[in-house]
C-alpha cells in the first residue's frame, strides 16, 4: 500500500508519520493520534462534524488526505482549551446550552472559531452563511447563533 | 474508504504535467475528486499534487483579463478585489457554492475539470465568456468554457492534459448572479452580463451543462423564450415544468437585481 | 413543600464541557486492545436467493481473520427482534431487502476489511419483490416471510393470524357505534394523507464495540435501550443475562432510531468468529438503510354536529414496516392510538396495517406513530372547521378533552388543561403581514400521546463518606440532558451542591434496569426512582444514626440536609463515617419505578404537543421561510426550564423537516437519496425567524415536583400545522409531505386555478 513520509504540527506537537496515501485526515488524528475529538459523520463535507482547522481553514477531515498536511499545522478541537481554559467559543457553546448529543459540537465550534478569526464580529446573517456546512439534529440551531453572538461580543478567539 | 493510490507531489508545472502525461490524475483540492474515489466510481492509481506547483498559483489581472491559475480556491476567487471588480459573478458564485470548508479547499480548475451540471462557477465563467488553458507534454492551447464541457461530467480535456489557468476577460459593465438552492445543489442558476455588444443570460443547474442564450441588449432578454428553450434533467429538485417555471422566475430576478426595467 | 434550590433552575449541562473540548467519549471512540474490525456486505438486490457464496478469495487477503456469513451462525440463534424476533443478524437463505447484511468481514484493518468486500463473490436468484404496500397486500404477492418466527425457537415456524401474510401487525380499535353516528352526522369529512418514509440520522451512525472475556459477551454501543439489546444478544450466543454486558457512552443522537437492537449482533458475531475484539461502524448510506421510519398512508371520516361537536371518527392506517418488523408492530400499535387526537370522540373506528415489504426496515422515530397519524387527523379537524365555518381553534376548544376526561376507556384520564395550551398558542401566532412578495399562513395543532413506555425504573443511589453521592441509573443520556435533570433532581432531595453528584448510565452490569431510554419518560419515572433512591438512602442513614447513637429510629430525623435526634446532628458523610467507621463505606439507596400505586393507570402520563407556525411563502418558487415558531411545553413541572425549550425547538425543527423537506426516496428497489447530500435536513439558515417557547406549569405531572415528559411532544402535531398554514395562504389541502418547494409551487398553482375557476 503507497505510503509517504508526513511531517506536520497537530495543536502545536510536532509529529513525523509514514502513512499511507489513501488515509483521510480525520483518520489520522483519530486513529493513529488518539484525538476521537474529530467526528465523523455524513462522510461527504456537508455536515461539519469533521471540520478541523489546517494553516487556520476550515476542512473537512472525513475527505482530506492525511498527506496534505505535510509541512502544515492542524487544530482540533482538542487543541483549543489551552491548559483546561476554555476559549470564549467554547465557553459560550456551555454557557448558551448549545449542544445536546454533542456529537456535531467539536466541528461547529471549529468552524465558530475559524469564523471569528476572520470576522471578530460577525452578523448573524454571517453567521448563518458560515456555518450553514454544519449540521446539527438536536437544537434547532438557534442556540448556536445565540453562542457564536455571545462569543463575538466576548472578544472571539482570544481571551 | 478510499481506495489505493500513488500520491506524488511535484514542485515544477514541467514535472506535473510529465507526470499527468504518464497516467497521473491531476489532484489539488479533493473536495470533488476524493468525493467519487470514495464512492467508488473511480479509482485512479496516482494522484499528482498540484499543491506544490509554484507556476499554478494566484490570481492576476492584466492586459484586460483575469488569470486564475490552477491552485486557486473559491475562497480565494470570492475575497480577490480582481475578481470582485472584473468579474463580479464569479466571485459571488465562488462565494455560495458548497460550504466553507469545500471553498477554503477546493478550486475552480477542478470545479471546471470535474463539470458538475450544477456547478456554480461553470454558470458564471460561461456567462464571462472565460477560456480555459490546457497544458500537455506535447503543447498548450486554450479552450472557451462553452466548448471546454461537453455534457454532465465530460469535457474536451485529454488525460494527458492538465488545466493550466482559467482566463476571464474582465469586464465592468452590470451583470447579475442568482441561485435558487433549497437543496445541497441548487435547483437553478442565472447569470447575466453585459458586454459592449450584447448580453449574456447563462441558466445552469437544471439541465446536463450550464446554457447560454445571447441577447442584443439587456432589453431584449426574455426570459419566457430562454425557459422554453432551455435543456432540462429531472432529478430531485424537480420536474421538468417546475425548472422551466424557475428558470424564467430566476431569469427576471437577474434582470430585476440588474436594474432592468420590466423585468 | 420547602423551596426549591435545585430544581427548576436551568444550571448548566454537567455534559456540557467534555462535549465542547472533544474529551467526551461515544462509541465511535472506543477501542479494545487486540481490536479487529469489520465491513459489512450487503445485499444488491431487493429480493433474491441466495444461491453460492465464494469467501475464498477475501479469505486469502492478507489481513483478513475471518468472513462470516449467515450459514455459518447454525450453532446460535441466528435473528433478533424485540416484538417478532425475524431479523436475520445475516441473511440465511435468501435477502429480502437492498442493503441487507450477507457477509460480515473482520480484518486486522479497516483498509483491509473495505478491500475484501469486493472479493466475496455472492450468487442469487432473483425472486419477484414487492416494494410498497399495495404490491405486498396484492391477492398473489410474493411473501416477505414464507414463515412465522418464534422467539423460542430456532427454526421459523408457521404462525400467522392475520388477513394477509405479508402484515407483520394488524390492529383494530373503537367503542360506539361509528355507522350510526356517521349515519346522524351534519357533515362528514374525509381526508387522505401521505406520510414519507424518514430517516432520523442520528450523526453518530450505527457501530458497537464486542468481545468476549471469560466467556461473557461485552458491548459497548451507541444505543438507547442496553438492556433490551442485551436481551436480544443473550437469546443469540443462549447466555444468561448475567453474563451480557451491554454499555452505552454518550450517544451521538438517538431520536427513537437507536432503540432496540440494530449492529450489536452483527459485531458480537464477529468477536464470537474471531475470538478477539470486533469494532463495526457503519457509514451514513448503511444507517439508512438499517432503519428508517414507516411510511404511511391514512384515510380518516369524521362525523361533525353543526355546532362542531366531533360525533364520530373513522381511520385506516396502512404503514410500510419494511423487511423486518423492529418495532413497527409498536409503532402500528401507537399510530392506532395517537392518529385520533386528544378529543371527545363518542364513536371511534381505527382499523391499522404494518406491512412487510422489500424494502429497508422501519421502526421507531421520535414521536413514532404519532406523527403519521396526526397529519391525517389534524388536516382533518381543520378541513371540517373550514366547511363548517367555524374558527379552526374554537372548533378544536369545543372538542378537546377536559382534565381527567378518558381519552379511551382503561387509561388514565387527561392530566392536562388542552384548552388553556391552545389558547396560549394561538394568542402568539402572528398572522401577518408577509413582506413584499410572500404570503403569510398560520397553522397549529394538537396531539396528546400515550407517553411514558412501561413504567419499570430502579436507580441507586451510593453515599460517599465525604458527603458526595453516585446516582447510578440504566438510562441513557442521548443527548436529552437527563444527566444534568436526574443530577438536579438528586441535588435537591439531598441539598446537595451540583458538583458533589455524579450521575452514571448505561450499564447493564453495573447499573440497574432500565427497560428503554424513550417516550419522553427519563425526568418523569426515572426522575421517580432517584428521588425514591435519595429517600431511601436517607431512611437507611437514619437507621445508622440510631445504630451510633443507640436511640430509636423514630427519634432519628432528617433536617436542614442532617441527621438530627436531640441535641445531636451529623452530616449524611458523618453518618457513614461513623456507621462504618474508619475502614470506610458506603450507604446505598434504592428507588423502584413499578407499574403500581400512582403508576398503575396507563399511560404514566400524556405527552402534550401543541405547536403553531406563521410561515411565509413565495409562490413562485414554493419556498418557505418559517417566519414564526411557537410551542407549548405542558410539563407539570419544568426542572431544567433551558433543557425544556431545547427539547421543544430540537423536536420541532425534526417536525419542520419531516414537513417541508424530508424523504427517502425508493426508485425501484434502492433508495436513490440515501445520503445526506440529497437527503436534505434542517439547516442553521432554516431556523425560523423567531421561537417563542411557552412552559405550562401547573404541577399536575405524576413525576417528581409535578413533573411530566417532554421531548416529543412538539415533533408530532409539526407537520400538520405546516400543512394547514400552507393551505391557508394557497388555498388548497396539501395530502402529502414533504411541502418542498415543487410540491409548494404546484399548490399555488392549483389554488390560482381554481379561484380563477378555470
Amino acid at each position: 500500500m503507497p505510503e509517504l513520509d508526513v511531517s506536520t504540527t497537530v495543536n502545536g506537537r510536532p509529529v513525523e508519520m509514514r502513512l499511507p496515501t489513501r488515509l483521510t485526515l480525520a483518520d489520522f488524528v483519530r486513529d493513529r493520534l488518539g484525538l476521537t475529538g474529530t467526528k465523523v459523520s455524513c462522510g461527504m463535507q456537508v455536515c461539519g462534524a469533521c471540520t478541523v482547522l489546517v494553516d487556520g481553514d476550515p476542512v473537512s477531515a472525513c475527505s482530506y488526505l492525511a498527506c496534505d498536511v505535510d509541512g502544515r499545522e492542524v487544530l482540533t478541537v482538542e487543541g483549543l482549551a489551552d491548559g483546561g481554559e476554555l476559549t470564549p467559543v467554547q465557553r459560550a457553546f456551555v454557557d448558551c446550552s448549545a449542544l445536546q448529543c454533542g456529537f456535531c459540537t467539536p466541528g461547529f465550534v471549529m468552524a465558530a472559531t475559524a469564523l471569528l478569526r476572520d470576522e471578530p464580529h460577525p452578523t448573524e446573517e454571517q453567521i448563518a452563511h458560515h456555518l450553514d456546512g454544519n449540521l446539527c439534529r438536536c437544537t434547532g440551531y438557534l442556540p448556536i447563533v445565540e453562542a457564536v453572538l455571545k462569543a463575538s461580543r466576548a472578544g472571539g478567539i482570544d481571551e | 474508504m478510499l481506495p489505493p493510490f500513488e500520491l506524488r507531489r511535484p514542485v515544477s508545472l514541467a514535472a506535473a504535467v510529465d507526470l499527468v502525461a504518464t497516467g497521473g490524475t491531476p489532484y489539488c483540492g479533493g473536495t470533488e475528486l476524493l468525493a467519487v474515489m470514495r464512492l467508488g466510481l473511480a479509482s485512479p492509481e496516482t494522484l499528482v499534487d498540484l499543491k506544490r506547483v509554484p507556476e499554478l498559483v494566484g490570481i492576476t489581472a492584466a492586459h484586460g483579463e483575469i488569470r486564475l491559475g490552477a491552485r486557486v480556491t473559491h475562497r480565494e476567487a470570492a475575497a480577490s478585489d480582481a475578481v470582485r471588480t472584473h468579474a463580479a459573478i464569479l466571485a459571488a458564485g465562488a462565494g455560495l457554492l458548497g460550504n466553507v470548508r469545500v471553498r477554503a479547499t477546493g478550486t475552480l480548475a477542478g470545479n471546471v475539470c470535474f463539470a458538475e451540471p450544477r456547478s456554480d462557477i461553470l454558470t458564471a465563467l460561461l456567462a464571462l465568456d472565460a477560456s480555459v488553458d490546457l497544458r500537455s507534454a506535447d503543447g498548450a492551447r486554450s479552450v472557451p468554457i462553452e466548448d471546454f464541457v461537453e455534457g454532465a461530467f465530460t469535457t474536451v480535456r485529454a488525460d494527458e492534459e492538465l488545466l493550466e489557468a482559467i482566463r476571464v476577460p474582465a469586464r465592468s459593465g452590470p451583470s447579475a448572479y442568482v441561485r435558487f438552492a433549497p437543496a445541497e445543489h441548487p435547483t437553478v442558476t442565472v447569470a447575466v452580463v453585459a458586454t459592449g455588444d450584447g448580453c449574456r443570460v447563462v441558466v445552469g443547474a437544471v439541465g446536463e451543462r450550464p446554457e447560454l442564450f445571447t441577447f442584443p441588449g439587456t432589453g431584449d432578454v426574455d426570459p419566457t423564450a430562454i425557459a422554453e428553450r432551455v435543456d432540462i434533467t429531472e432529478d430531485l429538485n424537480g420536474h421538468e415544468d417546475y425548472k422551466r417555471h424557475l428558470t424564467a422566475v430566476f431569469v427576471g430576478r437577474a434582470l430585476e437585481q440588474m436594474g432592468v426595467a420590466d423585468a | 413543600m420547602s423551596e426549591l434550590r435545585v430544581v427548576g433552575t436551568s444550571v448548566p449541562r454537567t455534559d456540557a464541557v467534555a462535549k465542547v473540548t472533544g474529551a467526551a467519549v461515544y462509541t465511535v471512540d472506543v477501542t479494545m486492545p487486540d481490536m479487529l474490525h469489520a465491513r459489512v456486505l450487503r445485499s444488491d438486490r431487493a429480493h433474491a436467493r441466495i444461491d453460492d457464496i465464494d469467501t475464498s478469495a477475501a479469505l486469502a487477503l492478507p489481513g483478513v481473520v475471518a468472513v462470516v456469513v449467515g450459514s455459518d451462525l447454525s450453532s446460535l440463534f441466528p435473528r433478533f427482534g424485540h416484538i417478532v424476533p425475524d431479523h436475520a443478524i445475516l441473511a440465511i437463505d435468501k435477502v429480502r431487502y437492498y442493503g441487507e447484511p450477507v457477509a460480515l468481514i473482520v480484518a486486522t484493518d479497516l483498509m483491509v476489511a473495505a478491500d475484501a468486500l469486493s472479493l466475496v463473490d455472492v450468487r442469487y436468484t432473483e425472486l419477484p419483490a414487492v416494494l410498497d404496500t399495495d404490491a405486498a397486500l396484492a391477492d398473489d404477492s410474493a411473501l416477505v416471510h414464507e414463515t412465522g418466527y418464534s422467539g423460542v425457537s430456532a427454526t421459523p415456524v408457521v404462525v400467522s393470524e392475520y388477513s394477509h401474510r405479508n402484515v407483520a401487525h394488524e390492529v383494530e380499535r373503537g367503542w360506539g357505534d361509528p355507522d350510526g353516528a356517521f349515519a346522524e352526522a351534519h357533515l362528514v369529512v374525509e381526508t387522505r394523507t401521505h406520510h414519507p418514509m424518514l430517516y432520523a440520522y442520528a450523526m453518530e451512525p450505527y457501530n458497537a464495540v464486542a468481545r468476549f472475556t471469560d466467556g461473557a459477551l461485552e458491548v459497548v454501543s451507541t444505543a438507547q435501550h442496553p438492556f433490551m439489546v442485551a436481551r436480544d444478544l443473550a437469546r443469540v450466543f443462549s447466555l444468561p443475562l448475567s453474563q451480557v454486558r451491554v454499555t452505552a457512552p454518550y450517544v451521538g443522537g438517538g431520536y427513537g432510531s437507536k432503540s432496540y437492537t440494530k449492529v450489536e449482533p452483527l459485531t458480537a458475531v464477529g468477536a464470537w468468529a474471531t475470538g478477539r475484539a470486533v469494532k463495526l461502524v457503519l457509514d451514513v448510506e448503511e444507517s439508512i438503510y438499517t432503519t428508517r421510519a414507516d411510511s404511511a398512508d391514512v384515510v380518516v371520516r369524521t362525523g361533525f354536529a353543526a355546532d362542531g361537536t366531533i360525533l364520530v371518527r373513522d381511520f385506516e392506517l396502512v404503514l410500510d414496516t419494511g423487511a423486518y418488523a423492529d418495532n413497527s408492530p409498536l409503532v402500528l400499535d401507537k399510530a392506532v392510538n395517537r392518529c385520533f387526537g386528544p378529543y371527545r370522540i363518542p364513536n371511534l373506528r381505527v382499523r391499522g396495517k404494518a406491512v412487510y415489504t422489500n424494502t429497508s426496515p422501519a421502526s421507531s422515530y421520535r414521536g413514532f406513530g404519532a406523527f403519521q397519524g396526526n397529519l391525517a387527523g389534524e388536516t382533518n379537524i381543520d378541513q371540517g372547521a373550514e366547511r363548517l365555518g367555524i374558527d379552526a381553534a374554537e372548533l378544536r376548544r369545543r372538542n378537546l378533552l377536559l382534565r381527567g376526561e378518558r381519552l379511551m376507556p382503561g387509561l388514565r384520564g387527561m392530566d392536562a388543561d388542552l384548552v388553556a395550551d391552545l389558547d396560549l398558542l394561538v394568542d402568539e401566532l402572528d398572522a401577518g403581514p408577509a413582506p413584499a412578495g410572500r404570503l403569510r399562513g398560520v397553522g397549529f395543532g394538537c396531539a396528546a400521546t400515550d407517553a411514558g413506555a412501561v413504567p419499570s425504573s430502579t436507580a441507586l443511589v451510593k453515599m460517599q463518606s465525604d458527603g458526595s453521592i453516585v446516582v447510578l441509573t440504566g438510562s441513557t443520556e442521548l443527548g436529552q440532558g437527563s444527566r444534568t435533570v436526574l443530577a438536579q433532581i438528586a441535588a435537591e432531595e439531598l441539598g446537595l451542591d451540583m458538583a458533589a453528584v455524579r450521575v452514571l448510565q448505561s450499564d447493564t452490569a453495573t447499573t440497574p434496569f432500565e427497560r428503554t431510554t424513550g417516550a419522553s419518560r427519563t425526568t418523569t419515572l426515572t426522575g421517580l426512582a432517584v428521588q425514591r433512591a435519595c429517600a431511601d438512602v436517607l431512611a437507611r442513614l437514619r437507621t445508622a444514626a440510631a445504630e451510633v447513637w443507640e436511640c430509636p429510629v423514630d427519634d432519628v430525623a432528617v433536617r436542614d440536609h442532617s441527621i438530627v435526634a436531640g441535641g445531636r446532628s451529623m452530616s449524611y458523610g458523618e453518618t457513614v463515617r461513623a456507621w462504618f467507621g474508619p475502614g470506610g463505606g458506603e450507604v446505598v439507596g434504592q428507588g423502584v419505578v413499578r407499574r403500581a400505586g400512582v403508576l398503575a393507570e396507563l399511560p404514566p402520563f400524556w405527552e402534550i404537543g401543541m405547536v403553531g407556525v406563521a410561515l411565509d411563502i413565495d409562490p413562485e418558487t414554493g419556498q418557505i421561510d418559517v417566519h414564526q415558531l411557537v410551542t407549548v411545553a405542558d410539563v407539570g413541572r419544568a426542572i431544567n426550564p433551558v433543557l425544556v425549550e431545547g427539547q421543544d425547538l430540537g423536536a420541532a425543527t425534526q417536525g419542520l423537516g419531516g414537513a417541508l423537506t424530508e424523504q427517502l426516496v425508493y426508485d425501484g428497489s434502492q433508495i436513490v437519496n440515501a445520503n445526506m447530500v440529497e437527503y436534505r435536513i434542517p439547516r442553521i439558515t432554516d431556523r425560523p425567524r423567531t421561537f417563542t417557547s411557552i412552559v405550562a406549569e401547573r404541577g399536575d405531572g405524576i413525576g417528581p415536583h409535578g413533573a411530566k415528559g417532554v421531548g416529543e411532544g412538539a415533533r408530532n402535531p409539526l407537520p400538520g400545522a405546516v400543512a394547514a398554514a400552507v393551505a391557508r395562504a394557497l388555498g388548497v389541502w396539501p395530502d402529502s409531505l414533504p411541502l418542498n418547494p415543487e410540491h409548494v409551487w404546484r399548490l399555488a398553482r392549483k389554488g390560482i386555478s381554481q379561484r380563477s375557476g378555470t
